[in-house]
């Protein structure tokens, strides 16, 4: 792995903040949020439902407004008010692939236009004919045969209308791309068809991935960094094998204890830790973002990062 | 473990579906002895026919479904006489098997509670239908289920909606309502893929908790082999509408020996090795309207033996607790051998042994 000096940065995001709602029905669903995600990297982002993680993803797509702080893509600011012409580049550069491959899908849409649809957009220059070619070689890239373009999405199963819909997000050629939970509503087996695929396309095109799981198993295989986020705020950040192997916040502890591991004997061994968010007292210490350990932050006070690096020692 | 003990015994059970005159074998002739006490895992994908399995036993099958063959006998007691569930008709003589005997816990909790109705009473109709209590009592039996699942304030709790609940407590409230029937098994379809990990640990942990004080016997069912090697004592992987393999969990998760089972825990994601494919078992499961020709995995199988595409396998014992239907464990057939993954499970197996 090449040191973060040497790698491009690709979007940054600054103090986010997100707020549903105004006045006294605000509700803040992301609270000062910071990260980098470098050219190339798959960016795991991992919390439970109601955590803000799908939040984080729309915002990075400007389906959602934010109400504080920036996002920058390429170092240009994306949220807010911008430019027509960095509108038109970033709905080509960034596109999302969904959790629920049976609700994305327009069911009375020929699987041609459900792909072929963002071209008219971003390319209108192209003939009707040019468009079905690059739907056909679409639909080949993510595995599928070019005949399906003339069918209906009722007509395949949930792991083939899971490539239509990463099909549609790769036919205008992004750059970037959020994939929220793509692989949570799919079958086991089917599950590894669409990781393989991600990763193929990743190495072919160097595509870069925002990663938004609840499943830290299925994060340290497909992620280079993690980052944990609870109740909106981001609380753990580190390379994947660093979060797996050296979690430092009680709540990633929580979540790496949870995982369901196929070996009985060690499962029926296992305690799991049960976060508690009193554990915290933010009274007279109000938490900061520190780096305890290499390319490892935190979001804790300082009499915890000393607490929870002499813990982690330990074990 | 004896004769004596199996709480049900399903023996050559087929289910057809008839669906606009084409018929769909969805269960082609299994057999199972499910034992008391015991927790048994039922394994397998989408269409496998494991929720159409489980729902035959207690008479939920779709109005275009039927038994076609085989006998399905429920024990109430040990040794006693049994209740012949695959000759049950009228919905009259199920109302007495169901909810009271056999009780199940759905997928979503979203979709299987009333909104409509506090979530007390839809506990207390229960209670008050199959235990016969009224009032002041029913209502007290409620609040202890409702603290036996690990709600707190039961008192507040009861009067309120389910739309007052997170995904978790729902769910809780469903197993709740399950056990205020009172029953012997409890068949739980995927009770945690809709929840977060973290969640689903906990409700997995509750369902451990909740067989010993009510003596359940527990029918888990799931596509994710990681998910109940926490709690199961046995696994049914099953494909095609067939078992395929069953054995203890050590058995199962230590020592496979069908392709399907091994296929489907090399395909884990926990078993993925960084920067490398995972497994991905190829082709589609079998279409269940034809006639299907010797075992059901060998299209999808790279290893498969000439003998899989002509005859359908029986079942082979490796123990007495663990048999699979695969001819790879017939004496004459060539050595193959298991995939990486499998391996280093064994591997962490022999691990924990010399560790003990």
């Amino acid at each position: 792995m090449t040191g973060p000096a040497e790698k491009e940065v690709l979007l940054e995001v600054k103090d986010l903040n997100i707020t549903y709602g105004t006045g006294r029905r605000a509700y803040d669903a992301v609270q000062q949020a910071n990260f980098v995600i470098y050219k190339g990297e798959t960016f795991g982002l991992v919390g439970e439902s109601g955590s803000g993680k799908t939040t984080i993803g729309r915002a990075i797509l400007r389906i959602l407004p934010t109400s504080g702080g920036e996002i920058l893509y390429k170092g240009q600011k994306i949220n807010g008010r911008i430019s027509r012409a960095l509108d038109k580049q970033l709905t080509k550069e960034i596109q999302m692939i969904f959790q629920d491959p049976q609700s994305s899908l327009n069911e009375r849409a020929k699987v041609s236009y459900i792909v072929g649809e963002g071209l008219q957009n971003v390319r209108p220059d192209l003939s009707p004919a040019q468009r079905e070619e690059k739907v056909r070689q679409a639909l080949l890239d993510v595995g599928l045969l070019p005949e399906f373009a003339s069918r209906f999405p009722h007509e395949f199963s949930g792991g083939q209308r899971q490539r239509i819909g990463i099909a549609r997000a790769l036919i205008v050629e992004p750059e970037f791309i959020v994939a929220d939970e793509p692989i949570s509503a799919l079958d086991m087996s089917i599950r590894a068809q669409v990781l393989n695929l991600l990763r193929h396309l990743q190495k072919e095109r160097g595509i870069t991935y925002l990663f938004i799981a609840h499943d830290l198993s299925v994060m340290r295989y497909i992620s280079d960094r993690i980052a944990v986020i609870h109740r909106g705020r981001i609380l753990e950040l580190a390379d994947a094998e660093e979060l797996v192997t050296h979690p430092l916040h009680p709540y990633t502890r929580s979540l790496l204890s949870a995982i369901p591991m196929p070996d009985p004997r060690r499962e029926r061994q296992k305690t799991l830790l049960v976060y508690d968010p009193a554990i915290h007292d933010y009274s007279v210490e109000t938490p900061q973002w520190r780096q305890l350990r290499p390319r490892h932050w935190v979001l804790c006070s300082g009499s915890e990062a000393a607490q929870w690096l002499n813990q982690e020692e330990r074990s | 473990m004896e004769q004596n003990d199996r709480i049900l015994s399903v023996q050559d059970l087929h289910v057809k579906f008839d669906l606009r005159g084409r018929v769909l074998h969805a269960i082609r002739g299994v057999d199972l002895e499910l034992y008391r006490g015991e927790v048994l895992a039922i394994v397998g994908e989408s269409g496998s026919g494991k929720s159409v399995f489980t729902k035959s036993f207690m008479g939920l099958l779709d109005a275009n479904g039927s038994i076609t063959g085989g006998t399905m006998d429920y024990y109430p007691t040990p040794g006693g006489e049994p209740v012949r569930l695959s000759c049950l008709k009228g919905e009259k003589d199920w109302l007495r098997i169901r909810g009271r005997e056999i009780a199940m816990v759905m997928q979503d909790p979203m979709t299987s509670l009333n909104p409509l109705k506090t979530i007390g009473e839809q506990i207390m109709e229960a209670v008050c239908l199959h235990q016969g209590l009224k009032g002041a009592a029913a209502r007290e039996k409620t609040l202890e289920y409702l603290r036996d699942v690990g709600i707190r304030d039961p008192e507040q709790r009861f009067r309120q909606y389910p739309h007052e609940f997170s995904g978790g407590m729902r769910q809780r409230v469903v197993i709740a309502i399950a056990l205020a029937c009172s029953p012997r098994i409890l068949i739980c379809d995927e009770p945690t893929t809709a929840l977060d990990v973290t969640i689903q640990a906990q409700i997995l942990q509750l369902l451990k908790e909740m067989r010993q004080k009510y003596h359940l016997t527990i029918v888990m069912i799931t596509h994710d082999l990681g998910v109940v090697a926490n709690i199961a004592d046995r696994v049914a992987v099953m494909y095609a509408g067939d078992i395929v393999e069953i054995g203890t969990a050590d058995e199962i998760y230590y020592d496979p020996r069908h392709p399907y089972t091994w296929a489907l825990l090399s395909s884990m994601p926990q078993m993925g090795v960084k920067g490398q494919d995972l497994f991905n078992i190829l082709g589609t499961p079998p279409n269940l309207f034809a006639e299907i020709r010797g075992d059901a995995f060998a299209p999808r199988n790279p290893q498969a033996l000439k003998i899989d595409f002509v005859k359908r396998p029986p079942y082979f014992s490796v123990t007495p607790t663990h048999k699979a239907k695969t001819w790879l464990l017939d004496p004459r057939a060539p050595q193959v051998e298991p995939p990486a993954a499998v391996k280093l499970l064994r591997k962490e197996a022999s691990v924990h042994d010399r560790t003990r």
